[in-house]
């Protein structure tokens, strides 16, 4: 699919947008965000990773028009969207727990990934190495809730118990 | 201080975990979350810990531990831990490799120091400085 952006003209597909933002850390979210393989990016970064262009550049709104022609899904921070946008909440189903299920439910893209919490379902930042989630922490300066490794199995999740 | 049990994917249901967030040193940004395990004799945390917060392993003891059904080199050191505003020093076992989920909090260290009830009906636990212990921490700090 071809975009004019800031007067260059780029040819972007869905899959190569995925692969270029695959090892890429997400910024911490503001209001606007898209979703890229299970993970939460701030439209504009998406962009400016697989653009090379500048921030300033373009602007949010043109960022996730532009994602979401291309098939991302794009929503905002805790508040109703109208039309192919959902909340939060539309995203979150019930269950049992302190959260009602909402925090495993936040988590749920994040299995075999070391993630640090904001709210108790915000994840500011996943990574593959605890070392990667407390350098985005510091380089970002965000205050976490708690940093923890999302087991990706039962045996993970029972912790261990010393012999 | 009162901490929800953690909810984390499972599949089919929620698993839920008594969990209990605890600074490590200085490292102030990110407090580690960890299981509380009454059966672990000791705090079993990962080693990348001690390198992330600059805890010198170089002169610790070392030994073989299983944990979890895997052998593990385990070092045994000492920490500045903080939990709910407390600092104090605690022996830690620093294990590599750790790849489980969450650092453990087992006796001596936490359970020896603080008073633990749990509820998991409603999945939640409080943890409460022992008296004995608070008055020590506060005869150091006077």
């Amino acid at each position: 699919m071809q975009f004019t952006i800031a007067g260059h003209v780029f040819e972007l597909d869905t899959a190569g947008v995925e692969r270029l933002i695959e090892g890429v850390l997400p910024d911490p979210v503001r209001e606007h965000y898209v979703v890229v393989r299970g993970r939460r990016f701030p439209p504009k970064q998406v962009l400016v990773a697989v653009t090379g262009l500048d921030r300033a550049d373009f602007t949010t709104h043109q960022a996730r028009r532009i994602l979401m022609r291309l098939g991302f899904l794009a929503a905002r921070k805790g508040r109703e969207t109208p039309n192919a946008e959902v909340s939060d909440q539309d995203l979150l189903p019930g269950g049992d727990g302190p959260h009602g299920g909402r925090q495993a439910a936040a988590l749920e893209p994040y299995v075999g990934q070391w993630v640090a919490l904001g709210e108790p379902t915000e994840v500011l930042v996943a990574a593959d190495s605890p070392q990667d989630v407390l350098a985005w922490l510091s380089r970002h300066g965000k205050q976490a809730t708690g940093m923890f490794y999302v087991p990706a199995d039962l045996a993970d999740a029972e912790g261990a118990a010393p012999a | 201080m009162r901490f929800d049990f953690l909810e984390l994917p499972g599949g089919s249901s929620t698993l839920l975990r008594p969990i209990v967030p605890v600074q490590v040193e200085d490292l102030e940004d990110a407090p580690q979350l960890c299981l509380v395990d009454t059966g672990s004799t000791h705090n079993r945390f990962g080693a990348w810990l001690a390198e992330a917060t600059g805890i010198d392993l170089s002169d610790a003891p070392e030994s073989d531990l299983a944990v979890g059904g895997l052998l593990t080199k385990a070092c045994h050191a000492r920490a500045e831990l903080t939990i709910g505003g407390t600092r104090y020093d605690a022996p830690v076992t620093f294990c590599d490799p750790w790849p489980f989920a969450f650092h453990l909090l087992g006796q001596e260290g936490f359970l020896r120091f603080f008073r633990v009830e749990l509820c998991a009906a409603e999945a939640w636990l409080k943890v409460e400085l022992e008296a004995e212990f608070k008055a020590e921490l506060n005869s150091l700090h006077t």
